[in-house]
């Protein structure tokens, strides 16, 4: 193997990539960067088995060489090599292999000589066949991931919860995720290649972190592919290929309450404003309990009290009430998030009595819904 | 003016507690030699107090009941009646408290006391100790020794190593005679060491307190750590904890384990058991209302030549003190360690423990209804009993229930 390649282009690659590479992993060589070089140009790989990142530099882009290939061939590099290629001191860096497990970085006046793996030694990497595809902008993904992975369990007790489960119909995409204290649903019109339907695709929560440090904020289609048991996804020249969690994601439909007996619009930025000053005393009691207080039809009350702080008492104008006045207890934390990922001016809050779960919603959508279970006091 | 400078402190213990409470009761046993035993035609039969008069005839506690009548044919047993030994115990502390706020219940039949400020009203440690003797015999009708120290060690060392010995029933012990007074004596004697340690420091040469007292802290901490410096501290006869209030205390875990009437030897047989502990445990829990977030359970087997069996635990998902919900965490602890050994005793217990009173509420675990049941459940057994209300399971020849309900830490209530 010998090549030269453009450093930015490289450093950039192997940044992309090691965010899937975890140094607690129980094959060491996954601690390391696979990098192959064939006649159109160079494939970084990263991976902990359950995520796999690739990336491909071709030979040219936009008529400016980036890589002149010597000869071809593989390596498995150390993560390390990430901070040796920021601080080289030339842009142009050149590889070369004469033994198998050492290689030669030349870049300007600094020379490396590293230990690396041996690339026959890499595991297999699962070739997907394509089976469903659909198309969405990038810049959406990014959003409502964001809009729903702050949901997912972090405790392992349900695995099945600490994945985002995915769902289509009529061109529909809904994302939902729930820690059994609340759950957030979002929906969006993708375009899909058939009249693709499927119900009990569960991505791990861990992979749309890392797939969301990677999603470019702009417009650009992003390809999703399913197989039975990986995700795959391409933008541009990045390949993203995540696990998808087994088994079946607990019916949620029985759980979103249909009667409300109270309803009240508010604005989004005074609630929001409201219950975040509440939380800096909530945050010192169990289960950052507030007390929300509908007093009549134009007022309510946020109160939370701390034995060793104190107390406070937030008040809230009420844009419209339908129905009964209520007292209920709920974390300030869940509401908090919930909250956050809601652009709207104005915002619904349907309640069921103190010990059901209620609803937020925007108020000019139905694209958007949050439900939590109050704390029962 | 009394001097408040140095601390009095008491141990005071009773003497053949379970016995003298039974004799108390029952003028027909004055001057007999009482034994109280657990159930002869049980398993559980064993002594748990002689009368001084039984114990001259050689009867030792646990002693086994065909041996003490063996030993002591004329002797009068007694069957436990474990509530009014607990409650006689709560009255005694009632007593201590006439003389002082500082009161730490040791066990059932010990009782620190901090009478430093008390010497203004009643005098000086030893007419208080006796005070505190009269008052015990004239309310109980038992007869109380005390220890008095500087601290607790000397106080328990004064109380058991001289304190029983003497008519009086009353000793002290100072900063300065404690190490005199405390030297020959073996080193058994010695508060803090049992039969292990006694073996591990006579291999290095100690024998008495004062072989202890004289070796350099250095080497018992760095044979025995923790346990060394205090066992060292002990010798010394220095000792800087304070007489506690227990009732400050929270509270940490609630637990409760079986020894069952015969080997249990199929799974259908224990499960019924571990229902009913479980039951039991989570009651308690609610009671005081508390859930938990670990579950443990332990298992012994009945071959004392190859002990068997395991003590386990799993931390829940969300903390409860529902009886399905830690049963079924219970039942998967038992089918993935029981060896199918037969079993001796059982235990389950709930640490962890959090506030009840104020819950977030899930979504799969529609705990509200459950929760509803067993306080309803909980006010009949305490309203009716504890066999007013129980699962059909514990009509099963296995199940403990009813003869538990009769008993207070397995003894006749």
């Amino acid at each position: 193997m010998h090549f030269i390649i453009d450093k930015n282009h490289l450093f950039l690659a192997i940044q992309h990539v090691s965010k899937a590479v975890s140094s607690k992993t129980t094959i060491p060589i996954l601690t390391g960067i696979k990098l192959e070089v064939d006649k159109h140009g160079v494939t970084l790989t990263g991976s902990d088995s359950d995520i796999t990142i690739q990336m491909f530099i071709p030979v040219t882009e936009n008529d400016k060489e980036i890589i002149q290939i010597f000869e071809e061939g593989k390596i498995v590099l150390p993560k390390y090599i990430i901070d040796i290629v920021k601080k080289l001191p030339s842009n142009e860096i050149e590889f070369k292999i004469n033994d198998q497990l050492i290689v030669y970085i030349k870049s300007g006046s600094s020379e490396f000589r590293l230990n690396v793996f041996d690339a026959e030694e890499y595991p297999v990497i699962p070739q997907v066949n394509q089976e469903y595809v659909l198309n969405i902008q990038s810049e959406l993904l990014k959003t409502i991931i964001k809009q729903t992975l702050f949901a997912v369990s972090t405790v392992e007790s349900r695995p099945i919860l600490t994945g985002v489960l995915w769902q289509l119909e009529n061109n529909s995409l809904k994302f939902i995720a729930t820690d059994s204290h609340r759950l957030a649903i979002r929906e969006v019109k993708v375009e899909t290649d058939t009249d693709l339907t499927f119900n009990n695709i569960v991505v791990p929560g861990k992979s749309l972190n890392e797939l969301n440090k990677i999603l470019p904020d702009e417009q650009m289609i992003v390809q999703i592919i399913f197989t039975e048991n990986q995700l795959l996804i391409k933008l541009g020249h990045i390949l993203f290929l995540s696990r998808l969690l087994d088994g079946t994601y607990p019916d949620i439909s029985r759980i979103i309450p249909n009667k409300e007996t109270t309803k009240i619009i508010l604005e989004t930025k005074k609630i929001f404003e409201a219950i975040e000053r509440a939380s800096l005393i909530s945050k010192d009691v169990k289960n950052n309990v507030v007390k929300l207080i509908i007093k009549d039809d134009s007022l309510l009350e946020i109160n939370s009290i701390s034995s060793e702080m104190g107390k406070v008492t937030e008040q809230v104008e009420i844009k419209e009430l339908e129905g009964e006045l209520i007292k209920i207890s709920f974390n300030s934390k869940y509401t908090l998030d919930a909250l956050r990922t809601i652009d709207s001016e104005e915002i619904i809050i349907e309640f069921t009595g103190a010990l059901s779960p209620f609803i937020i919603k925007p108020a000019d959508h139905e694209k958007m819904l949050h439900l939590i279970l109050p704390i029962r006091t | 003016m009394m001097d408040t400078s140095k601390k009095v402190i008491f141990l005071v213990d009773m003497e053949s507690f379970y016995a003298s409470v039974e004799i108390a009761s029952n003028p027909n046993l004055i001057g007999k030699a009482v034994v109280v035993c657990g159930d002869p035609e049980k398993r559980h039969g064993i002594t748990l107090a002689a009368s001084p008069e039984a114990k001259k005839a050689g009867v030792k506690t646990a002693m086994p009941v065909w041996q003490v009548k063996n030993l002591c044919p004329d002797a009068s047993f007694v069957k436990p009646n474990m509530q009014k030994y607990i409650d006689a115990s709560l009255q005694i502390t009632e007593i201590l408290m006439q003389f002082t706020d500082q009161v730490e219940v040791f066990s059932i039949d010990e009782q620190f006391m901090d009478v430093t400020n008390s010497q203004a009203l009643f005098g000086y440690p030893k007419q208080i100790a006796k005070l505190v003797q009269e008052k015990i015999w004239d309310g109980i009708g038992v007869r109380a020794r005390v220890g008095i120290g500087g601290n607790k060690i000397q106080a328990k060392m004064a109380c058991d190593r001289f304190a029983k010995r003497n008519k009086e029933g009353i000793y002290e012990l100072t900063l300065q005679n404690y190490k005199e007074m405390t030297a020959p004596l073996v080193i058994d004697d010695l508060f803090g060491v049992g039969h292990r340690m006694k073996r591990n420091l006579e291999r290095i040469g100690i024998y008495t307190i004062g072989d202890l007292a004289k070796r350099p802290l250095e080497e018992l901490k760095r044979r025995w750590g923790v346990n060394g410096h205090v066992l060292w501290l002990n010798a010394q006869g220095i000792d800087y904890s304070p007489v506690t209030n227990d009732s400050t205390q929270e509270q940490k875990g609630v637990g409760n384990s079986i020894t069952l009437p015969r080997d249990y030897k199929n799974e259908e047989e224990i499960k019924i058991v571990l229902l009913e502990l479980t039951e039991e445990v989570c009651r308690r829990a609610r009671l005081i209302k508390k859930m938990g977030r670990t579950v443990h359970l332990y298992v012994k087997g009945a071959d004392f030549n190859h002990p068997t069996g395991f003590n386990r635990q799993v931390t829940l998902p969300v903390p409860s003190n529902d009886t399905m919900e830690v049963y079924q965490q219970i039942w998967k602890l038992f089918k993935r360690f029981w060896d199918r050994e037969s079993v001796r005793s059982v235990g389950v217990s709930l640490t962890q423990l959090e506030d009840a009173e104020q819950v977030q509420l899930s979504f799969f675990s529609h705990s509200l209804q459950r929760e509803q049941l067993g306080a309803v459940m909980d006010e009949i057994r305490e309203r009716y009993g504890k066999t007013a209300i129980f699962r059909a399971s514990s009509l099963m020849p296995s199940s403990m229930l009813f003869d538990r309900a009769t008993k207070i830490g397995g003894h006749e209530a």
